[in-house]
């Protein structure tokens, strides 16, 4: 079903489109600017004046230090560093304080949250489902790291798209940061279009992201407008097509190593000491367990072996592999002809019966049965002699609920007479939680000797999880590479409709990547790679440069930042554009040169006052005739509210915090958080970035949703919003915690809380008139309903 | 380069702010847009919830959608196929290498629930919504809808936005965004959660997509309020009212900083608007004031069955939405979140005729006690009721199993109200009620139809987005013009 509308077919084909008639497809070249102004600030005044508009006075330096913090930091400063900044009257004390505000680690994390939203990262898969992705965050963490260090541009684009061979194998993870449907069904034709999307979404994502080309469309028919054939579309695919989603392990570094030797000599000598806590002989088996449990009896001869549920702790229940030993052999195996039959199968590509003996442990290559007791049955070719079964609900250790509690194990030679070999009634009862624990016997020994034991037993949890911990540092989400199969065309994008094999390749029109057909995999990403990130690609440096212009000033100098072709909008500073792109190419690509660049000049420096004939001119102020004021996003409203309260957890890196209270269901739900603790007070970029799901709270305030890129949020005014601010948990209780703050600050003195709010929140000193009115309103409303409205103020929510 | 691309190019680059450019409309009046131009809403950045103009004289004011969430199957409520009774038992021709979502098929099995004759048209209802079936001389059946996936999520994204990937923007955010709404104190889009919970796709069925972030739905039900709303406990009113004066004339002074902002003025009207709904949203949301007969017609009084009287508190709740000339209400019937797999939605994969015979007195008695609701109170002239589900079911139980599995080839959606036709049905799928056979429509036609009672242009109703001037039809839609009164 891809009908293509009539009108597609009355355009003419992109091929014939010279590439060379389009200003963003010519070379970059470094244009002749007169005059001795920086050359930002004389582009800008040209057009100004052929307008009748000049540019605005330079701001006042409040304005300036506070714009500079959070624009580049996304926090406001402190009343320090203003004050610093104010006494600090050489001539040079805003570049300094520029390159102060550069080198902090506060930029990377305010910067990177930009990247993320246009390359659709997300830390759960999306779709239905929406399941989290655990070791997502690295590539998080990766990119603050890596616009903290001022890593150059051409290289920051090589290793997302092949850091694999460059000893930077996290930045992949841009290859795979898109939602993927892991909802398998038994449809052929399902799975097909599934990794079509998926390699759609890698094609689209690295298009829009690096070269602001919108290749999506050339899946079923060539670019409507833009020099991108469908050939180019699967060539493109070609290169990708060995990429798959999922967790990569990479090196660990030496020093995790050592820690891991470290923790796993604490956990020998700490079982070894707890040894004889463990009761003696006669006593019960551990309980069942989720993730592995052994049945061990004298060998016995058996052609058929049924293991009967007559309990599980919730739901029908669910074992993942049923492993029957004789010796060292699993003759279980449908491999070597075992037939596994069953009392009924609850349905579901997850949970199969053929996935009790196929080898395959986890959730989702497991059998789960259609009532809450039923049995499972294998069936050997030959009789065997057995004495040993292994079974467990999911050996991945993801889930605690359909665990068989109670059950028997039953052999027979023919289906008539049977024997029990094992069951549960010999195992210490089941007890959530409390697995461990139930291994070891402390009463019985001197109190002083047990509580000892008790504190051993309490240090060998914390070391295994933090064992556990350590050992999948090395996880990351960051992709599999393997060898593609070929690659067709397909004719309107159908995956049944092949037609010839395409090689892989760029977009032909600009460049041939000169590979083969069977070119390896890498080599395919590496090439790619190279003609994105060379400094003869017109479109490269010009992509990146408009978006930080846009993320400056609201707009970019292309207003279509992720469609720079025919169709997207003409630069509306075409000069200015090109030198930009030229000063980063020929500045090693360095961003952070980029941002001395804008933060240097009159343009970004001046006043953001309207004035009333410019107004009439350009009200919308996109010929920058003053700084455009906006309001800051979530994360920055955020973050500057839990600043303010003085609470703010600065912990960079490492896993999110949870923003939801999470439903583990199959199909996982997102609910609002009902309370909030110093977990919750780090920077809004390390919270779990769910899919789909917008935080209770500040989702509004236009955070995207992770599922599509998005080169620019929108900037929405909402009555939800006001709502949020006013009456939300999360903002009465930081409203409060900000008010505690005052008095701890500054004491009872109500002249005096207003005066260090004011400082805190806006950076500036109240006006005689607003000390007299915000001190009548805490006499007669209390300090904590001032804090509230504070937050919900104008001034503290908007870029000044 | 032609032409046309330029002309696009200088509208581009001229608009500016939420909706665009007001200008086209000036040139469309002109004469000067090709037909297919784009056509931007004018959204004043103060008031972006006021009623804008649509493209052309609409039939219908407002929207209700119900939706079945889990996939409804055809078989065994509107698409009567006296074949599949005939053949009950019997392998389906076609079917014997068939693998659908979950597997390979059993036979054909007729529906466990009669069929009837119904209203003067005699239109055959199943037993299963037989107060539904007494409405058949209201009805405007498409019985040959077609999808592109058999997979749930996919699926209730395609049928609320358009598209099966995530991300797009659902229909009552494009509606609201071209049409605002006809009372600014309510949110324009509304959507009423099952009081089970949520359905499948969740939040995408009604995100903003790429739309401005004012366009999403806002979520809640008779029991579950909108967040946020109250003023938090421990706050009295007066103090809370003394607070949002003091926080206005905070902003009233910033404001005079930089007179003529529209952001900053905005801002300031949104807490305007976010008081009036403090007011506004309890009022509409209270069914105290419903008499008891309006109660029992819906079956909200029903104790016996309180998932039952939670959808009919939804269904009032929905009328007095509409009533109070909200555009778009979006109803859910089904979750996903308390059992999947036909356990509290519509998916009956397994035991259809045990699911089905606890789903059908939930949505039959209430959903037709709205329809009926709604025309005594002269609504139904200018709302148009959609009633829809992601896709159908097959006419095969599933191997090993008694109930049907997916099927996105053939299935039935049903309109009512402003601008259509009643007691009509179009479209027809095979024999056995498989796959759509007549007039074969796609899930973009019924958008299409949708918008154009509205008195909205699918193909012109567009939002540019990373290089797309992207609509809700995609790139496809027909009005299916034989449904239209």
């Amino acid at each position: 079903m891809f009908f293509v509308a009539s009108f597609f077919t009355a355009l003419p084909l992109c091929q014939a489109i010279d590439i060379k008639d389009h200003w963003a497809f010519r070379p970059v070249k470094r244009p002749v600017i007169i005059g001795a102004l920086n050359p930002i600030d004389g582009l800008i005044a040209k057009k100004l004046h052929a307008n009748g508009l000049v540019h605005s006075k330079v701001a006042d330096r409040i304005t300036l230090v506070r714009r500079l913090y959070l624009i580049m930091h996304g926090l406001p400063p402190t009343p320090e560093q203003v004050q610093e900044f104010i006494a600090d009257s050489a001539p040079d004390a805003f570049s300094r304080l520029i390159e102060k505000v550069l080198a902090s680690q506060r930029y990377g994390e305010r910067w990177a949250s930009h990247w993320l939203d246009l390359v659709r990262f997300g830390e759960t898969t999306g779709f239905e489902t929406n399941r989290e992705r655990p070791n997502a965050w690295h590539y998080r963490d990766w990119v603050i790291d890596s616009l903290n260090i001022d890593k150059p541009y051409d290289q920051f684009i090589r290793e997302q798209l092949v850091g694999d061979a460059l000893g930077q194998g996290i930045g992949t993870g841009f290859l795979v940061a898109g939602p993927n449907d892991i909802v398998k069904g038994q449809d052929p034709k399902l799975g097909k279009m599934q990794r079509m999307n998926e390699l759609d979404d890698m094609i689209n994502a690295t298009g829009t992201t690096f070269l602001g080309l919108t290749t999506g469309c050339a899946r079923c028919h060539d670019h409507k407008f833009d020099p991108i054939s469908q050939k180019d579309y699967y060539s493109m695919q070609a290169i990708f097509a060995g990429v798959s989603h999922g967790d990569r392990s990479l090196k660990l570094s030496q020093k995790i190593k050592r820690e891991i030797q470290q923790k796993k000599a604490e956990k020998v000598r700490l079982k070894e000491s707890l040894s004889r806590f463990i009761p003696k002989s006669g006593a019960l088996r551990k309980p069942v367990s989720f993730t592995y449990n052994e049945e061990k009896f004298p060998a016995i001869k058996a052609k058929i072996v049924r293991f009967n549920i007559d309990r599980s702790n919730s739901s029908q229940p669910c074992i993942d592999e049923l492993e029957i030993f004789s010796d060292k052999d699993n003759v279980a195996l449908a491999s070597t002809g075992a037939i596994a039959t069953s009392s009924g199968d609850f349905i579901h590509p997850f949970h199969k019966l053929e996935h009790i003996n196929d080898g395959l442990y986890g959730n989702s290559k497991s059998w789960i049965a259609a009532e809450s007791t039923g049995w499972i049955q294998i069936q050997f070719p030959k009789v065997e002699r057995i004495d040993r079964i292994e079974w467990a609900r999911d050996r991945e250790g993801k889930f605690s609920d359909r665990l068989a509690v109670k059950y028997r194990i039953e052999v027979a030679l023919n289906a008539d007479e049977w024997v029990q070999v094992s069951s549960s009634s010999d195992r210490k009862p089941f007890l959530k939680d409390n697995q461990e624990n139930a291994l070891y016997e402390f009463s019985g020994f001197p109190q002083k000797e047990a509580k000892k034991g008790k504190m051993m037993l309490s240090e060998l949890k914390v070391i295994e999880k933090q064992l556990v911990d350590l050992q999948n540092q090395n996880k990351v989400y960051a992709g599999n590479f393997t060898q593609p199969k070929a690659t067709y065309l397909l004719y309107r994008g159908d995956p049944d409709a092949k037609r010839e094999e395409v090689s892989p390749g760029a977009i032909s029109a600009f460049a041939s990547l000169n590979l083969s057909r069977s070119e390896p995999e890498q080599q395919r990403r590496l090439a790619l790679a190279d003609w994105i990130a060379s400094p003869d690609n017109p479109l490269t440096s010009r992509v990146l440069v408009n978006r930080l212009w846009q993320f400056h000033f609201g707009d970019g100098i292309v207003g279509t930042p992720s469609d720079f072709g025919i169709n997207g909008m003409s630069p509306t500073h075409p000069k200015l554009l090109d030198w930009l792109s030229v000063e980063f190419m020929e500045n090693d690509w360095s961003i952070k040169h980029i941002h001395r660049l804008i933060l240097n000049s009159k343009t970004w420096q001046q006043s953001s006052r309207p004035n009333i004939e410019a107004m009439k001119i350009d009200a919308s102020t996109r010929l920058l005739w003053r700084y455009p004021i906006r309001r800051l996003a979530a994360e920055a409203i955020r973050d500057s509210v839990v600043m303010m309260s003085g609470v703010l957890n600065l912990k960079s890196g490492g896993p999110g915090f949870n923003g939801f209270q999470v439903q583990m269901e199959n199909v996982r739900h997102f609910f609002p958080k009902k309370s909030y603790g110093p977990s919750d007070w780090r920077r809004m970029i390390f919270m779990t970035k769910v899919r789909q799901e917008q935080e209770s709270v500040f989702g509004v305030f236009d955070c995207p949703d992770a599922s599509q890129s998005v080169p620019k949020r929108s900037r929405s005014t909402t009555p939800l919003q006001a709502l949020n601010l006013l009456n939300s948990t999360f903002l009465m209780q930081q409203a409060e915690i900000f008010s505690y703050r005052l008095k701890r600050d500054v004491g009872s003195n109500t002249v005096a809380q207003v005066k260090h709010a004011f400082e805190l929140c806006f950076n500036r000193s109240p006006s005689k008139s607003e000390v007299h009115s915000s001190s009548a309103f805490i006499e007669s409303e209390g300090l904590s309903q001032f804090t509230r409205a504070l937050f919900n103020s104008n001034e503290f929510v908007f870029v000044p | 380069m032609n032409s046309f691309l330029n002309r696009r190019n200088f509208l581009k680059d001229t608009g500016k702010g939420l909706g665009g450019i007001a200008l086209t409309s000036l040139l469309a009046r002109d004469g000067l847009l090709a037909s297919n131009e784009p056509i931007r809403p004018n959204i004043e950045p103060t008031k972006p919830f006021s009623a804008r103009n649509p493209h052309f004289s609409p039939s219908a004011k407002n929207v209700i959608v119900i939706f079945c969430s889990g996939a409804c199957s055809q078989l065994d409520t509107f698409d009567y196929k006296p074949d599949l009774i005939k053949f009950h038992g019997q392998p389906m021709p076609g079917g014997e290498n068939l693998k659908t979502f979950q597997g390979e098929q059993g036979n054909l099995i007729k529906s466990p629930w009669n069929f009837k004759p119904r209203g003067q048209t005699g239109k055959m209802i199943s037993d299963l919504v037989p107060q539904l079936g007494e409405l058949a001389d209201e009805l405007c059946f498409i019985h040959s809808l077609t999808g592109k996936t058999n997979t749930h999520g996919p699926g209730e994204n395609f049928m609320s936005t358009g598209y099966t990937l995530d991300g797009f923007p659902s229909m009552g955010a494009w509606v609201t965004w071209a049409l605002g709404s006809e009372n600014e104190e309510l949110p324009s889009y509304v959507a009423i959660p099952d009081p089970r919970g949520t359905p499948q796709s969740s939040v995408n069925n009604w995100g903003p997509g790429f739309l401005p972030a004012a366009f999403q739905g806002t979520d809640f039900n008779a029991t579950k309020p909108l967040r946020n709303l109250v003023r938090p406990s421990g706050v009295s009113a007066k103090t809370d009212s003394a607070t949002r004066s003091f926080l206005q004339r905070l902003n009233e002074k910033h404001l005079e900083k930089f007179p003529g902002d529209t952001e900053l003025a905005a801002r300031i009207s949104s807490y305007e608007l976010a008081a009036r709904m403090q007011l506004s949203v309890p009022e509409v949301s209270d069914l105290s004031t419903e008499n008891s007969t309006t109660m029992k017609m819906y079956g909200a009084d029903d104790v016996s069955n309180p998932i039952k009287s939670g959808f009919a508190k939804n269904c009032i709740l929905a009328r007095r939405l509409l009533e109070k000339g909200v555009r778009f209400v979006q109803l859910f019937n089904g979750a996903y979140q308390t059992g999947g797999e036909g356990v509290s939605n519509w998916d009956g994969h397994k035991a259809l005729q045990q699911q089905y015979s606890k789903h059908g007195p939930v949505l039959d008695q209430p959903a037709a006690a709205l329809i009926r609701d709604l025309k005594q109170r002269g609504l139904l002239d200018e709302t148009l009721v959609v009633w829809c589900t992601e896709f159908g079911r097959m006419p095969t139980f599933q191997k090993g199993a008694s109930g049907r599995d997916h099927n996105p080839d053939g299935f039935t959606a049903w309109l009512a109200g402003a601008g259509v036709k009643s007691g009509y049905s179009y479209g027809a799928t095979d024999r056995f009620g498989w796959k759509a056979e007549q007039n074969i429509s796609s899930v973009h036609d019924l958008h299409a139809t949708i918008l154009h009672l509205l008195g909205l242009n699918h193909e012109r109703l567009t939002f540019y987005h990373n290089g797309f001037e992207r609509r809700l039809t995609d790139v496809h839609g027909n009005v299916i013009h034989d449904v239209l009164s």
